[in-house]
């Protein structure tokens, strides 16, 4: 019996004991078909899911290779049923193939005529074959391709995507390196998209996404459309693109409720792209406006479901996806799978904030408790209402601002849920507010000062949750989250994890109400970043009173 | 003196035997005590009961349920040998074995004779009328036996100048079917009727004719069969590393065991109940098939060994319980546990592949249907078989037509193609074989060796856990019991396998503060095994739970007395003529009590105080009620005249009786049924075969009761006797063991 560092479970998790001397070696050997899911501090969870072992296929492993390496790497013996498993999943992948055929067009082709006969049978996949050319072959209509992928996967038979893509209309673009130079996750992630075709680049918040998308224009060097959350960010992509590549401000269009500009590198916002107009989607000739080379989706967790539907349609396009989690409230991870591609790259926060790149991060959860009173409204509160009751406690404003004196040297940036909350602290802290109301410009200018320093404290509302670059702030107090969302968690610690120029540490505050609600979801919303490692410390508001943090 | 009877013997009949069981007897006597013994150790059915006497050895050994044991025994080609005995003439001798079959057929023959399914006598070989007939009528697909000698110079030239067509039926009959179908005979243009003229064929009715065995082995080239599979057909597969093997193995062993004790504790959480039609139902399998993270199948069949060996209990009202054996098994080593779920599983009867759901066979685990008596030989004869094979896994196809030719009897039995398929996954699951080869463990286990080498091969037992910041904690190998048993009171499972990984949550620490722990103890015993600090995310947790377990106090009374006034209360409550009602005070004014609350309505009215009754919603009850019974009225069952009997019943009453009436007649002197032994019935009926005789048989129908009847015997096989029932005048079979008694009819 070896005394290898992954234990296979009969569950299909594997469990990596990151403290063996050959752990390193058995995490490179195994992160092509097997899913992380969680790497909390001692043990890393890896999970055999079909989709992976078939991700590991479309890269070239083959069954026996995943089977030699378990073996290889397993403390215990391997099931031989698991084993089995394996082969028979990934033997699934490859019989079905999407290709182009010169007279034909797209066709659907087999090496196994019976698989084909058994999935053309299925009720959802049959309305998307034309006709049966002959025993291994059917065409199928350019506009199915991805509506057909995604139904084939649901079958279980994954149909591999060969019929290539179009190049669009080429468009030079190069990375200018100037006094910076491309990381090298980020080079692998960029590689890893463009070898791929299609696909999602998984990255912590502040590890340089935006430059994975630059670096994935230059391998593209075509006419590229972007993606973005809302108008702050797409502002910041041109910035970034101005400054990191041969970009010039007058290629680069802004596509948004205020500007509909088309050039040849154009960032729309999802909001516009999904507004309607008498029932119809206004903005949806965007996509056919230029012969895109390359579309980007920033922040792919987030895709309203309106855009999966277009991009089904689009499927001769490159997609690219980023991300900092694909963890999706609503589920629909399987989605992104099928119609922006598999994931590419994927590597832990920890390991990029061991290298430097994002700045460590403590995360601390102050348990405030409500007064009396409180505690009797929170306890007659109407269902929907008690969460909103507990979450803004007075209580908490009075330790925010204690936080915020604590730490008056530093930037601060209070994140809240509740407009009348954050309005009421920003009031007696005396601090400018952002949030959704705040016009485009002043938020602008505010983010301005407070990168600057003008301005050491901010208090913002969700609209700055996703990809607002502020490197300067390190210290985060959020009093109050959003239900249990996993993934706003990860985004606002996101905000106080760029690499400081001094090379502080960030912090991140998380008030939560004890015996409440608020703690039920609190702790929701810290299991993912717990799975990444970032254990939480848990001290008393009394404790921030009399300054022992 | 026995009536020859009027009945013609039937054309289809076996060779002109004596009756032989008194020569079968002398030549077991001359047999020396270890020829003796290898024969009861080759048929064990022989001895049970102890024959008296090599007369009774000689019948029972020649009776039809003790040969086709012995048949079953056999392999293909012992088989066939005996097919050829039975099929040449009386007096067979060695060398014309030999010529007819294979020089090898000397020692099959030898096997045949050790089971006393042939004997000699001087130089020929004998083989029991009874066996005959077992094999039938139509040996190695050959014809009747002639009734006239054959020259076979004739047969030649005859076949030599026959018309075409004839020539062409003689060839396609030459290797049977024994019986060929006329059909049209105009179309045959009179070709049958040249071969029924010839006497190269015989007519066996008006629509079957068929070539005499003595024919048809001169067509055959003196010889019987036309392969004789003389040497089994090997076992092929993929060669499989033996360390692989025997890793996967090893694995499938520890997930067994694991599985057995979860499968023990998930019952005993969430206790199944059996189906009212006996069995586990599809639900309760699904959800511990769930538990398990294993198939339907497989969850059967863990269910099952459970059953076989002892460790759950079926409950009188069907619930589903570990039995006391469970918590013996689970001290025992994990190699006495292994030992004993492989050796009651290769014993039992009990066909688990029955229960196969994609199979639809719709039998239920731990039900009543899956017995099957050859399950336990047929097994073992195939581990036996993997056994020889340690370095291939073999394929299923080549392992079952080794199956066919060593246990030719089961070739065409129900489930033989099923069988092997279930033993081999079943063995898989056992570990007894690892990546389709036999393991070293099923080896040593088949060997009966007294280490077989697993407590060293399995990982050994861990005793400590890592937890996590994200509320885990992970015991990276196989948990001692003891930790394994606590832990799981407060926390989750969240991953099994070797390794298991736990969570802790709210309701789990809930869950071991109800199973009584402390918060403290709980803190102080993870403290204690987890090799990692523990994180104070989770100590909060754990006494968030512990200070907030318990602050809700819920119980159980039957009656409350409440009073604003707190001195009546104290009162009440020292009052000692109400002690019976055994009061308890749960707040100052509240008094409760277990006594019905009207028995303490009465007893403190009786004591002097003033109490009256509360309705639900806290209304005073001012006037009894009157008493109801609590369950649902049943109305007696009506019991109606009998119905009157249809025409039919009355016609076939009728007939019985005349029938009996005729029966009686033979008899008119004895008013009894006859009684013989077994034995006796068996000779006699041979002898009534033998004489054309009629006799008078009493037969219990399938309720017990006897009835007389008057028969011709035609033939004896299976177990059955046909003959000719005088009461109906038909051909119909008898089961011997139903026959009560046998005697001639005297007339």
């Amino acid at each position: 019996m070896s005394n290898g560092p992954l234990i296979v479970q009969s569950d299909k998790t594997l469990l990596l004991d990151i403290d063996h001397a050959s752990s390193d070696e058995c995490r490179k050997a195994i992160a092509p078909f097997a899913e992380l899911e969680k790497s909390p501090e001692h043990i890393h969870t890896y999970r055999l899911t079909a989709l992976g072992l078939w991700n590991a296929r479309a890269a070239g492993h083959d069954a026996e290779g995943v089977i030699d390496t378990l073996l290889k790497y397993s403390r215990y013996s391997v099931p031989h049923s698991l084993l089995i498993d394996i082969a028979e999943t990934m033997g699934r992948y490859g019989r079905l193939r999407l290709e182009s055929d010169p007279v034909h067009g797209l066709v659907l082709i087999t090496t196994d005529s019976a698989v084909l006969t058994e999935v053309a049978r299925a009720k959802k996949v049959a309305p998307m074959l034309g006709m049966r050319i002959d025993n291994e072959t059917f065409a199928v209509h350019p506009s199915q391709r991805g509506h057909l992928k995604q139904a084939l996967l649901k079958l279980g038979w994954p149909a591999e995507d060969f019929a290539g893509y179009v190049d669009g209309q080429s468009h030079e673009i190069e990375l200018r390196q100037e006094g910076w130079s491309l990381r090298d996750y980020q080079r692998l992630a960029a590689e890893g998209f463009w070898h791929g075709g299609s696909g999602v680049v998984v990255l912590p918040c502040g590890a340089g996404k935006t430059i994975v998308g630059a670096a994935a224009m230059a391998h593209a060097k075509a006419t590229t459309l972007i993606l973005v959350t809302n108008t702050v960010a797409a502002r910041q992509w041109r910035d970034e693109l101005i400054a990191r590549t041969t970009l010039t401000e007058e290629e680069i269009g802004e596509y948004s409720g205020a500007k509909k500009e088309i050039r040849p590198v154009t960032i729309a916002t999802y909001q516009v792209m999904t507004t309607r107009k008498k029932g119809l989607y206004a903005h949806l000739d965007l996509f056919d406006a230029h012969d895109w080379g390359l579309i980007i989706y920033d922040e792919v967790h987030l895709l309203p479901a309106p855009i999966f539907r277009f991009t089904a349609d689009i499927q001769s396009r490159r997609r690219l996806g980023l991300t900092a989690t694909l963890v999706r409230e609503d589920g629909m991870e399987g989605e992104v799978f099928s119609l922006i591609g598999p994931k590419r790259f994927d590597v832990p926060w920890k390991e990029i904030e061991s290298q430097g790149y994002i700045a460590p991060a403590d995360c601390v959860e102050v348990r405030v408790t409500l007064t009396d009173h409180e505690r009797l409204s929170y306890a007659t509160a109407e269902q929907d209402e008690r969460y909103r009751v507990c979450s803004t406690t007075m209580t908490k404003k009075n330790v925010a601002k204690a936080l915020a004196v604590h730490h008056k040297n530093d930037r601060v940036l209070v994140i809240g849920q509740y407009i009348d909350q954050i309005d009421e602290i920003a009031a007696d802290l005396g601090a400018p507010v952002i949030k959704g109301d705040t016009p485009i410009k002043e938020r602008e200018r505010l983010y301005g000062e407070f990168r600057s320093g003008a301005i050491k404290l901010l208090v913002v509302s969700k609209v700055a949750n996703f990809s607002i670059d502020l490197p300067e702030a390190s210290i985060a107090i959020q009093i109050s989250g959003t239900f249990g969302s996993r993934q706003e968690e990860a985004q606002r610690l996101g905000r106080v994890l760029r690499p400081k120029s001094d090379g502080r540490g960030a912090r991140f505050y998380s008030l939560v109400a004890r015996d409440t609600l608020d703690q039920d979801y609190a702790q929701n919303r810290q299991r993912f970043l717990a799975e990444q490692g970032y254990a939480y410390r848990i001290i008393d508001a009394d404790d921030v009173f009399t300054g022992k943090i | 003196m026995p009536t020859k009877r009027a009945t013609k013997k039937l054309t289809e009949g076996t060779p002109r035997v004596p009756a032989s069981a008194a020569s079968l007897a002398d030549e077991l006597r001359s047999r020396s005590d270890q020829q003796i013994a290898d024969l009861f150790a080759l048929r064990p059915d022989l001895t049970s009961p102890v024959p008296n006497d090599f007369s009774s050895l000689s019948a029972r050994a020649s009776s039809t349920p003790s040969l086709i044991r012995a048949l079953d025994s056999l392999n293909l080609f012992q088989l066939q040998i005996a097919e050829a005995i039975s099929a040449l003439d009386e007096s067979l001798t060695r060398e014309r074995l030999v010529t007819a079959t294979d020089p090898l057929a000397l020692e099959a023959l030898e096997k045949l004779w050790a089971r006393a399914l042939v004997y000699f006598d001087r130089e020929v070989i004998r083989m029991p009328r009874a066996l005959r007939e077992l094999i039938g009528a139509k040996p190695a697909g050959l014809g009747p036996v002639s009734l006239v000698p054959i020259d076979t110079k004739r047969i030649d030239s005859l076949l030599k100048s026959a018309p075409k067509m004839s020539a062409e039926f003689m060839k396609r009959m030459t290797w049977g079917p024994a019986k060929g179908a006329i059909g049209d005979r105009r179309k045959t243009g009179g070709a049958i009727d040249w071969l029924l003229e010839n006497e190269l064929m015989v007519k066996i009715d008006n629509e079957h004719v068929a070539i005499p065995r003595e024919i048809g082995i001169h067509l055959r080239g003196g010889k019987i069969h036309r392969e004789l599979a003389v040497n089994p057909p090997q076992i092929t597969g993929d060669l499989v590393k033996f360390e692989e093997n025997n890793q996967a193995a090893i694995a499938s062993v520890s997930n067994l065991l694991r599985w057995v004790s979860e499968l023990m504790d998930f019952w005993s959480e969430e206790t199944p109940t059996l189906l009212r039609t006996g069995g586990l139902g599809l639900r309760d399998l699904r959800k511990a098939a769930e538990h398990l993270g294993v198939d339907e199948n497989c969850a059967a069949f863990i269910a099952e060994l459970c059953y076989l060996q002892g460790l759950l209990a079926i409950e009188g009202d069907g619930r589903v319980l570990p039995a006391t054996g469970f918590d013996l098994f689970q001290s025992a080593t994990s190699e006495q546990q292994w030992r004993d779920l492989v050796s009651i599983w290769l014993e039992s009867t009990r066909v688990i592949g029955l229960i196969r759901i994609e199979e639809s066979k719709g039998i239920a685990p731990l039900g009543n249907e899956l017995d099957r008596v050859w399950a336990p030989r047929v097994r073992r004869t195939i581990l036996e078989l993997i056994k020889g094979q340690a370095d291939i896994a073999p394929s299923l196809e080549s392992l079952q037509q080794r199956l066919d030719w060593t246990l030719p009897s089961r070739k065409d039995a129900p489930l033989a193609k099923e069988f092997p398929r279930w033993v081999m996954a079943e063995a898989q699951w056992l570990g007894i074989i690892g990546r389709g080869a036999i393991s070293s463990f099923g080896h040593a286990f088949l060997h009966a060796e007294r280490d077989l080498g697993i407590n060293a091969a399995l990982p050994p037992a861990v005793d400590h856990i890592l937890i996590q910041g994200d509320n885990t904690a992970i015991a990276p190998g196989p948990l001692t019991i003891e930790l394994a048993r606590k832990l799981s009171t407060f926390a989750d499972i969240e991953s099994r396998g070797n390794a298991t990984v736990y969570r802790f949550t709210e309701g789990s620490i809930r869950r071991g503060l109800d199973h009584g722990h402390t918060g403290d103890e709980i803190k102080n015993f993870l403290k204690s095994t987890s090799k990692t600090p523990v994180p104070q995310p989770l100590e909060y947790l754990i006494s968030d739970v512990a200070r907030r377990h318990g602050q809700l106090r819920v119980g159980y009374a039957n009656t409350y007395i409440r009073c604003e006034d707190e001195a009546t209360i104290t009162s009440i409550l020292k009052d000692r003529r109400l002690e019976n009602l055994r009061l308890r005070q749960i707040a100052p004014t509240v008094l409760i009590s277990e006594s019905e609350s009207g028995d303490s309505l009465e007893t403190i009215r009786n004591s002097g105080y003033l109490p009256s009754m509360e309705s639900q919603s806290g209304d005073v009850i001012s006037l009894p009620k009157q008493l109801r019974a609590q369950s649902k009225a049943r109305l007696p069952r009506a019991i109606s005249e009998t119905s009157e009997p249809t025409l039919a019943v009355i016609q076939a009453a009728v007939k019985v009786l005349r029938t009996g009436d005729r029966a009686h007649s033979f008899t008119a002197s004895r008013a009894e049924i006859p009684r013989t032994t077994a034995n006796e019935t068996l000779a006699i009926l041979r002898k009534s075969i033998e004489s054309e005789s009629t006799i008078t048989i009493g037969y219990a129908d399938t309720n017990g009761g006897v009835t007389q009847r008057i028969v011709d015997p035609v033939s004896i096989a299976m177990g059955n006797v046909i003959a000719r029932d005088h009461g109906n005048d038909e051909v119909i079979s008898f089961k011997i063991a139903r026959i009560t008694g046998v005697a001639f009819i005297d007339e």
